[in-house]
This record gives structure tokens, sequence and C-alpha cells, in this order.
């Protein structure tokens, strides 16, 4: 007993087991894009809630946009000209802005829980359950995801709450099979039936065993799943089935942009498209780098 | 092999019957019921009796089960979708219209992604962290990123305005044909279309060989002396082969929807511009009906999937006999 402790005390910091997760976040942190994307997307986000409230511009009464020049090239009163309705765009950004990360966050956001519910009761129920939820997930699969998303909005209608739950409630579904795929590895593992045999119940497996050891593919899921609500919600606002002017998101002000373009109004459409595509492929490599961090056989021992 | 391509087709089918049930209830679930449409097609003329009639003519006075038991009856023996509320035709002759148009358009895109993406993302595996891998993969993930209605605004403004070197709208005549007529119409949608599926493609492709390069049989093959490229073709190709049939099949549903994008932008009649007017006026049996037929598409597709993925692997068939 004595040798042990002495063992123990002559161990310098250097040996103690370092905690996974702080590996993890040194993987994460060594990657500089990866830090680069989390910096772009923390800002933007924080610009969008923030400089409509601080430095407010007219985005929202017509009449007044209607008075102000329309298609103005980019000036000292509006730094990126003003769009074909006479809204400043560089408020607009920000204004759409809002509405999109607030949409593709909360729909993200909800796929990810309903997916992760979803996918562990079918994974770790198995059998006739399991064959039954996933047949399910089959046929949601097989609409294609955009024509499944105009016959919801004809039908139910396209108020902003009911495009986030229009999203969240359909995004889910492969998530839900890969989430699935891991619950089904997981509770076969050693470990998962050890507690098993001592007497532990389903719920608790799943709580303590299969969602803990699964967690790094559902934030890395959860990352993706964001990064696609923004994108189709973009989709449905070219549609004209997004959001309803005069608020606005991207897509539908990339969609208003456009239509502009050969005009060679160019400030319409490539500040924002740039904003756009540069949070889409920040949160993408935000997804990509969490997985290298996670990927166990790549942390060196 | 025959009892595993019979339990796939059993599979699809109780598949396909869950997405009838699923898109026929769809209406039911309105704010204001089975009859909201009414509204919107009788426009003005709405008065509860107009209301009525129109309920009548188009057979949603009946009960929920009837309905359905003829919805799915009549689709399977007659491939009967019902009738337009907004068209006067039915759903299944302005499917058999613009169909052969939209499934022109994925096909050969499906063809040319096929084309380029997968010589692309093996062509990147072999030459892992070269500036050529890092441009493509760098491409690849700001078209994946890049809305697709924008990366064809983008087209057509270059190809069509400052550079015009092709016609940015496909002919529209009626008839089926009448699309061929200028066959140059055809690069910038079929084009765009492509861009966009390699660029998911492609990744996968590079990520499947690279999985497959680290295995002990790739590792058995060069120790046993064979040449990089026979290692490349010979073992490490045709072992990612699997995983890139599974995801062709499963990324039908994402060419429909670029398709639908596509057609928007380039004014290309076709299914997917029929699908959003419908969405637009209310038209709730062709919104449906398309809806359902691009599923079948999809169920076509995975199971043509799985079939060659039996021919491909033999302990997927061997298994999936069992």
């Amino acid at each position: 007993m004595t040798s042990t402790t002495a063992e123990v005390a002559a161990l310098s910091d250097d040996d103690l087991p370092v905690p996974m997760w702080r590996q993890r976040l040194k993987i994460f942190m060594g990657n500089k894009l990866a830090i680069a994307s989390c910096v772009y997307v923390i800002f933007i986000t924080l610009a969008c809630f923030l400089v409509p409230h601080l430095h407010p511009t007219n985005q929202t009464n017509q009449a007044i946009a209607f008075s102000t020049p329309q298609s103005q090239p980019p000036s000292g009163a509006h730094w990126l000209g003003t769009d074909s309705s006479g809204f400043d765009v560089l408020g607009r950004i920000f204004f759409g802005g809002e509405y999109s990360l607030t949409l593709g966050f909360l729909a993200g956001f909800i796929t990810i829980v309903v997916g992760t519910l979803y996918g562990m009761i079918s994974g770790f129920l198995g059998g006739v359950v399991d064959t039954a939820m996933m047949r399910l997930i089959d046929a949601f699969l097989s609409i294609p995801y955009l024509f499944l998303l105009i016959s919801l909005i004809t039908v139910f209608g396209r108020s902003t709450v009911f495009l986030i739950g229009i999203i969240g409630l359909t995004g889910w579904w492969g998530n839900a099979r890969i989430i699935r795929g891991d619950a089904l590895l997981i509770r076969n593992l050693d470990y998962a039936n050890a507690s098993t045999s001592m007497g532990a119940n389903k719920w608790h497996v799943i709580r303590r065993h299969v969602f803990p050891n699964s967690i790094s593919n559902i934030v890395t899921v959860a990352t993706f799943s964001v990064a696609d609500a923004i994108l189709f919600l973009s989709a449905l606002g070219f549609l004209g089935l997004g959001i309803q002017s005069p608020e606005t998101d991207w897509g539908t002000m990339l969609q208003s942009g456009t239509e502009q373009i050969q005009n060679g109004f160019w400030w319409e459409v490539f500040p924002v498209a740039v904003v756009f595509i540069l949070v889409v492929v920040a949160i993408n490599y935000i997804g990509d780098a969490l997985r290298d961090a996670f990927e166990v056989r790549l942390i060196e021992r | 092999m025959f009892s595993y391509i019979l339990r796939r087709l059993v599979q699809s089918f109780v598949v396909l019957l869950i997405v009838i049930v699923m898109t026929f209830s769809l209406p039911y679930f309105q704010p204001h019921g089975i009859l909201a449409p009414a509204f919107a097609v009788l426009g003005a003329r709405s008065t509860p009796l107009n209301v009525h009639v129109w309920a009548v003519q188009h057979g949603l006075t009946q009960s929920y089960f009837v309905r359905l038991y003829k919805y799915i009856d009549q689709l399977l023996l007659h491939f009967n979708l019902g009738h337009s509320y907004k068209q006067s035709l039915s759903v299944r002759s302005i499917i058999a219209l613009y169909v052969p148009r939209t499934i022109w358009l994925a096909l050969s895109s499906l063809i040319f992604t096929v084309i380029i993406a997968i010589p692309l993302g093996i062509f990147q595996a072999s030459r892992r962290n070269t500036v050529v891998d890092y441009a493509a993969t760098g491409t690849a993930f700001l078209l994946y990123a890049m809305p697709a209605f924008l990366l064809c605004m983008l087209a057509i403004d270059a190809f069509g305005f400052h550079w015009p070197r092709f016609p940015i709208s496909p002919p529209s005549g009626v008839a089926p044909w009448a699309i061929f007529t200028d066959p140059k119409a055809f690069i910038l949608p079929v084009g765009c279309l492509t861009l966009l599926s390699v660029a998911g493609l492609s990744r996968f492709m590079r990520g499947t060989v690279l999985e497959v390069m680290v295995q002990d049989y790739v590792r058995t093959a060069r120790a046993k002396g064979c040449g990089s490229r026979r290692v490349l073709w010979r073992h490490a190709f045709r072992n990612a082969l699997g995983p890139i049939v599974t995801i062709l099949g499963l990324s039908i549903p994402a060419l429909f929807g670029g398709a639908l994008i596509v057609e928007d932008v380039f004014n290309y009649a076709g299914l997917g511009v029929q699908t959003i007017n419908a969405a637009i006026t209310f038209d709730v049996p062709t919104v449906l009906g398309i809806t359902v037929l691009v599923s079948i598409f999809t169920l076509l597709g995975n199971l043509m999937a799985d079939v060659a993925l039996g021919l491909i692997d033999p302990r997927i068939r061997i298994e999936g006999a069992r």
C-alpha cells in the first residue's frame, strides 16, 4: 500500500493521464483554421444580433425606404449601398442574418435532440421495434427533402415559427440513423454488457454508457445539421417560400439581389453571398475539425 | 442473389406504402382542415355552397379511410394521382408532360457526376496533402456551402451576359422532344447540377479511398510488390466501389432537389417548376403527386444501388439471402 502511494507521489504531472476531453480540446485548438472558423461564426452571430440594435437602419418601413434612392452604389451614408427597395444593404445583411442564424441554430438544435432520442431508442431496443422505426426512417428519407419541405409549406403555411418547426421536425432522419448505428455498436460493447449483467436497466445503460460514449458523434452531426438548416432555409427563401417581405433572411436577400446582378449592382449580391457562404463553410469546417478531434485513433498515446 | 433482390423489393414496397399514406394524410393536418385549399382555389367565389360543390367534385366529402383506399388503389393499379385543383388536368397528365425533361436533366448530370467525381476523388487520395488536393478540397467545400441557386445565377451572369457563350434558357416547347432542339442550352443547367453533386461525391470518394488505403490487404499488396497504380485501381478502387454505389443511391433525393432549384433558375419547364407553381397556388394534389413520384424514383434508385452492391460484393449477396 505504501509503495503504491510513493509511486503515485513520484509521478510528475507529465505522467498523469490527461483527461480525454483535454486531449481532444488540444487537437481541436491545434487546428488553426477551425479556431478561425469559430471566431468568424461567433463574430457574425454577435454582429447579427447586436448591430441592428446598436446602429439601427431602417429595414422594415417600406414607405421610408421608398423615399430613399434605390440601388445606389456604396457611399458614405450607405457603406454597401442600397438595394432595389431602398434598404441599406449592410444593415440588411445583419438584419437578415438574425433570421437565418436563429432559424438555423434552432432548427439544427431540434433536429439533433429529436434525432438523438429516436436513434438511441431504436438502436437500443433493437429487434422488431428497431426494424419498424428504421423502415419509417427509410420512408422519410426516400422523399426528396426539398419536395417534402415544399409540400409541408403548401399545407401548413410559412410563418417563422412554422419554418423552424418544419425544418427542425423533418431534418433529423439522417441524424437518427447515424446515432442509432452508434447506439447499436455501444450497447454490444463489454462495458455496456457488464453494466447490464450487474442489473442495470436499459434506461440506466442508455443514460450512463450509450449516450456519453456517442456524444462525440452527436456534437459533430449537430454542427452539420445547423449548416444544412441554414442552407435549406436559404433555398426556400430563394423559391419565394421563405420569410415574407419586409422581413428577410440571407436566402431571400440573395434572391432579390441576383435579380439585379445583370444591371451590375454587385453590392446587392456579393457581400451577403460572401458572408453567407463563409458562415456555412466555417460551420462545416468546425464539424470536420470536431470529428478529427473526437477520432480516437488519431489521439497520440 | 434472387432472394436478396426479392427481400429488398418487398422492403421497398413497404416503404412506398408508408410514403403514400404519409403524403396522403398530410392535408388532413392543415390548420384549416382538408377544405383549406378551396378558399385559395375558389378565391372570391368561395361561398359555403361553392366550397361544398368543390369538395364533392374532388371527393373530399368521403371518409379518410375510404379516400385512402381509393388513393392507393388508383395509384398502384392505374397510376392515377387525382385531379389538379388549379389546372384542368389530371396530375398524371401533368407528370407525363414534364417528367421526361426532369429525368433527362437529372440523369445526364448524374452520369457526368460519376465520370468526374470518382476519378477526381481517387486522384486526390493518391496525391493526398499536395497543393492539388488542397485546391480541390477547398473548391468542393465552397461549392458544397454555396446555395445551388447562387451558383446557377453566377453561371448565368458569367456565361450568359459577361462572356456570352451559351444560351441561358432551354427551349420551352410542350412536346417532350422539343427540348432537344437546342442542345447547347443544356450546357449551363446540366453543368451547374453536375458541379453541385461533384462537390459532395468527390469528397466522399477521397475519404473512402483514403480509408481503404490503410487496410491490411493494401499493405499486403504493396508488400508483395504491386505497383502503386495497380494497388490503387485493383485493390483500393474496387473496395471503395461499394460505399460509392450506396452513396450514389442515397444521393438521388438531393439530385432531384438540386434539379428543382436548377429548373427554377433556368426556367426549365420540368417537374420542379410545376411543384413550385403548385405550391404557390395551393394545388395540393399536384404537389403531393409529384412528391410521391420522386419518392418512387428514389426507391428505385436505392433498389438498383442495392442490386449493384450485391453484384459487386459477394458478402452482401450471401448474407442478404439468409
